[in-house]
């Protein structure tokens, strides 16, 4: 049964602005889930909505399989981390991982100790105490907002962007750093970021959101490698996508015209011919010269190089204005700016989604 | 606009207006209440011999506005009461002006100076000396300027003068008191201003090529044209609604509106008339800051001290911004006097090379600030000698030190009586300010309201009456309730008279207060009123306190409204002080004066560093 459940979750603000559209989500016990989308999608609500800290429109809240859509944030059991931490300036670290469990007064003085004191083990900062917030720096303090959050044992552990204000190289340490607390506590985790990257190395699972609507939920390799709508394939990572329409289908496979050439690609659902739908493309998926001439095949000149350290990015310029980007592990079919160069790509390899 | 659906879970649906109820219970039915009773009874009938009858007549305004023809040229000569009305305006334009001209200068040298620990000793002085009461400021420029007093001495000892000579009463003693209180507000509304330029704007200036006149007159003087206007406004509203200085400092010929309704409230019982003219005056401040609203950009709300979003917002009294309006009626014709003013120095300083011409400049500014700050400071150190003087009247220079005008006023019954019902009323009157402003800002930052913005006006709207009219309306009204001549009357009008500080302050730290706290805590378990205790209330400490200590401060040193209220029955040290102005300058009010002073000094002291500076 799953621990977190949205269902119809609608959320339109006082001024009008519609935040949330008809959002259902099912987490499971101990999953993690992240919600990704551009800024102003509406992830921040959703989660300020778990957490109690509005009330939804539409739609109903449970944790724990209890509906809490009417609950004060106080009398739910989750545990968030701010995006600015949001430590008490005027507690001690000490007093700020107690504070949770005092104000429920459901635990003694010894208790909380020892719970502070596990707590600031686990997130490996146990000398730290007595320090005030002021006097960490910002990955402890996020060590210790962390602390804070799951020191009471709550039943679901929600971020909001939490490393959205450390530097790349805290980051990505933090990233690993949280994933090991959470699989340690095996707390269940709805956590936010606008951050594709992010979202798709920390997550069980994650949820694409755009304009208030969730528009696929799935495993990371799942919502890269199959997207189901050009929003999806555009944000996460980077993507050649193909504009047209529906010309031929075929048993699993579909002929899109776009324009002045006409691609083969793979189609999971209903693809009717006369629909305009859109091709994605994924980089890598290219095969740079390899004597193809039949099948996808694009002619075009480089204009662009980039190293990505790994990797080797073209910016290939084909016909009409058209830009591809095609990715290459470093040392492999290396090319120079101006030259020419043919690509292709199997049908196997391009997907259709809908326009 | 409100739908079941807004704000949090479990957040009740009432909570919103049960957390208004209060204030707006004492701003508007204990506030404007009585202003409407003041509107109401102008119209009353007087029944000679100290009351009056319900009714409707027209007889008391026809008496303050008659300006019957024949009787004389021009009509306006007539009515001595028009007269004053014009002599009170003449006399607020001039007192706002010498302060601009003066205070410029001072407000730009501390904004630009270099060294905090002299920035901060000056502007304690300044600001310190803004909350000692009128009364006893007004007594320290008599002893000044009385004959016999510091300047005749001075003048006869220097050979100046050939016999002693008194400067007041008179006009220009007033004057001269007049700016003496004024002017550190106006100091601190320009300082603000000028800080908040953006020092790169003047080095980008210099940059350019612009000397300092040049960046003075391109750059900070338009910077700085909302400060000049709110301090130029702020000090002619406070100047019109003056007491105590036109009282004590003016000849009978200088008497302003106010000490024209006191007298007629105090001295003849003729409450119908002192309200009308008490309308007089308010309608007077009421057109100006119409006008000013309409020609500038400065609100009303600005001068009341509210914060402004604009980054040039001021504080402690606010300053809105301008625009393009400012130039076309160039209003401030004083901008003009002081661009001319410096444009002259600029020309002759403009023969001396650059360096030097620099280096004078900050000489001539120090010397300059030294001899303002001389002006605001030696009245008080002067009101402290006299104090020590061992001698039974005041004698210039003193003989030597005695400290028995204390032991005088520490053991005479009636000063204590006096000084422990000034304290009562000031902590009494703190506490309700307090209670007020603080839920009108919190109720205010908590919800939102259709008519927040009017309600935030009402949190600021007691200190823009004047405060006589303020004692006149709370007179009226507590007679009506029959308890007016109580401490609990002077209680409740200096509470709501004074909430604005609380209101501002404690606003200001609800803004400056990140919610997301709040939030946590909630997450965390802790309740609504947990949170507050725990989160919200340990934050806010140091603006609740301060905002705390201003309001009892500024009611300790309060003298007309509560003269008015007290009805004869209640003395506290500035009514105390005041009565015994009367019989002549026993220098028990001067040790009665510093002890004051010290309390006031010290409390300030207290909000300074309880905030970190909040002058900075
Ligand atoms: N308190 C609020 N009142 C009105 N509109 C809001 C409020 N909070 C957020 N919004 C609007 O709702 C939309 C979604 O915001 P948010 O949930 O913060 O997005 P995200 O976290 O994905 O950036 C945005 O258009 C935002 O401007
Ligand atoms: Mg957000």
């Amino acid at each position: 049964m799953s621990d977190i459940a949205l269902s119809g979750i609608t959320k339109r603000y006082p001024g009008g602005v519609l935040a949330v559209d008809d959002v259902d989500l099912e987490i499971d016990r101990g999953e993690f889930v992240t919600l990704v989308g551009p800024s102003g999608c509406g992830k921040t609500t959703t989660l300020r909505t778990i957490a109690g800290f509005e009330r939804p429109t539409a739609g109903t809240v449970s944790i724990g399989g209890v509906d809490v859509t009417d609950a004060p944030p106080y009398e739910r059991s989750t545990g968030m981390v701010f995006q600015d931490f949001a430590l008490f300036p005027h507690m001690t670290v000490y007093e700020n991982v107690a504070y949770g469990m005092e104000v429920r007064g459901d635990h003694t003085d010894e208790e909380i100790d020892t719970r502070v004191a596990e707590t600031l083990e686990l997130v490996e900062l146990p000398g730290v105490a007595d320090r005030t917030p002021d006097q960490l720096s910002g990955g402890q303090q996020q060590r210790i907002a962390l602390a804070r959050a799951i020191a009471p044992r709550p039943e679901a552990l929600l971020l909001d962007e939490p490393l959205a204000s450390l530097d790349k190289k805290l980051r990505e340490q933090m990233q690993l750093e949280l994933r090991r607390i959470q699989e340690e506590v095996g707390i269940t985790t709805v956590f936010v970021t606008h951050n594709q990257e992010e979202a798709l190395t920390l997550s069980d699972r994650l949820a694409v959101m755009n304009e208030g609507r969730i528009e696929q939920v799935g495993p990371p390799e799942t919502v890269y490698d199959e997207p189901d709508t050009r929003f999806v394939a555009d944000f996460l990572g980077t993507a050649n996508l193909f504009d047209g329409t529906v010309a031929a289908v075929e048993d699993g496979y579909a002929t899109v015209g776009c324009g002045d050439l006409e691609i083969r690609a793979r189609h999971r659902g209903e693809a009717t011919v006369g629909e305009s739908a859109s091709v994605v493309v994924r980089p890598e998926r290219f095969a740079i010269d390899d004597g193809r001439t039949g099948g996808n095949v694009f002619e075009g000149t480089v204009r662009f190089k980039r190293h990505l350290g790994s990797s080797v990015e073209y910016r290939v310029e084909s016909g009409n204005d058209r830009e591809l980007v095609v990715v290459r592990r470093s040392g492999t079919d290396a090319r120079s700016v101006g030259d020419r160069l043919s690509l292709s790509v199997d049908a196997e390899d391009c997907l259709i989604v809908g326009a | 606009m409100a739908t079941a659906d807004d704000g949090r879970p479990g957040e009740r649906a009432n909570a919103r207006w049960y957390a208004l109820g209060y204030p707006l219970f004492w701003l508007v039915a204990v506030f404007l209440a009585p202003l409407a009773l003041l509107v109401v009874s102008s119209f009353y009938v007087n029944v000679p011999g100290g009351s009056y009858r319900p009714g409707f007549t027209l007889d008391n305004y026809a008496r303050f506005l008659d300006v019957s023809p024949g009787s004389g040229w021009p009509p306006i000569e007539a009515n001595i009461y028009l007269r004053q009305l014009w002599l009170t305006i003449e006399i607020s334009l001039v007192t706002a002006v010498v302060s601009l001209l003066l205070g410029y200068p001072i407000a730009y040298y501390l904004a630009r100076m270099d060294r905090p620990w002299l920035r901060s000793v000056l502007l304690v002085t300044i600001i310190s000396s803004l909350w000692v009461t009128y009364v006893i400021r007004a007594y320290a420029w008599q002893v000044i300027l009385a004959s016999g007093g510091i300047l005749s001495s001075v003048g006869v000892a220097v050979g100046v003068l050939a016999e002693p000579r008194a400067f007041y009463p008179g006009y220009w003693g007033l004057v001269v008191g007049m700016v003496y209180v004024f002017l550190p507000f106006m100091i601190l509304t320009l300082y603000t201003s000028i800080r908040n330029i953006d020092a790169a704007l003047f080095e980008a200036s210099k940059n350019l090529g612009a000397g300092p006149t040049t960046t003075f007159r391109r750059v900070t003087l338009p910077l700085s044209k909302n400060g000049i206007a709110s301090g130029t406004a702020l000090v002619f509203i406070l100047a019109l609604g003056a007491y105590v200085m036109p009282r004590l400092l003016g000849s009978s010929a200088e008497r302003t509106l106010p000490v024209l309704i006191e007298a007629q409230i105090m001295g003849e019982s003729n409450y119908p008339f002192g309200a009308a003219m008490s309308i007089g005056l308010i309608a007077v401040v009421l057109v100006f800051l119409w006008l000013m609203v309409r020609f500038t950009d400065v609100t009303a709300a600005s001068l009341g001290g509210e914060q402004t979003v604009e980054p040039d917002g001021g504080r402690p009294v606010g300053g809105g911004a301008t625009d393009g309006a400012w130039d076309r009626i160039g209003s401030v014709a004083a901008a003009v006097g002081l661009t001319r003013l410096v444009g002259r120095l600029g020309a002759v300083v403009g023969r001396i090379d650059a360096r030097r011409r620099e280096r004078l400049l900050w000489t001539a500014s120090r010397l300059y600030v030294a001899a303002v700050m001389t002006f605001v400071a030696a009245p008080l150190a002067i009101i402290v000698a006299v104090s020590v003087t061992p001698e039974q009247f005041l004698t210039f220079p003193p003989g030597g030190i005695s400290p028995r005008w204390y032991v005088e006023f520490f053991t005479d019954a009636s000063w204590m009586l006096a000084f422990v019902n000034s304290l009562g009323i000031a902590a009494a009157a703190a506490a309700l300010a307090t209670t007020i402003g603080g839920s009108l800002a919190f109720a205010l930052d908590r919800y939102g309201y259709r008519w927040g913005r009017l309600f935030g006006t009402f949190g600021v709207l007691p200190i823009l009456v004047p405060p006589v009219i303020v004692g006149v309306a709370f007179l009226i009204f507590f007679l009506e309730l029959g308890l007016a001549g109580s401490r609990t009357a002077i209680v409740v009008a200096h509470g709501i008279f004074y909430a604005p500080f609380p209101f501002i302050l404690i606003s200001q730290g609800l803004d400056e207060l990140d919610r997301t706290y709040e939030e946590a805590a909630m997450n965390l378990g802790a309740s609504g009123t947990l949170t507050i205790r725990t989160i919200t209330y340990p934050l806010l400490r140091a603006n609740v306190v301060s905002g705390a200590l201003f309001a009892f401060i500024l009611s300790l040193n309060e003298y007309i409204i509560a003269w008015l209220l007290s009805l004869f029955l209640v003395d506290t040290i500035p009514i105390q002080i005041f009565n015994s102005l009367r019989y002549g300058y026993r220098p028990t009010i001067a040790a009665a004066s510093v002890v004051f002073i010290g309390l006031t000094v010290v409390v300030m002291v207290a909000i300074d560093r309880l905030s970190g500076g909040i002058w900075e």
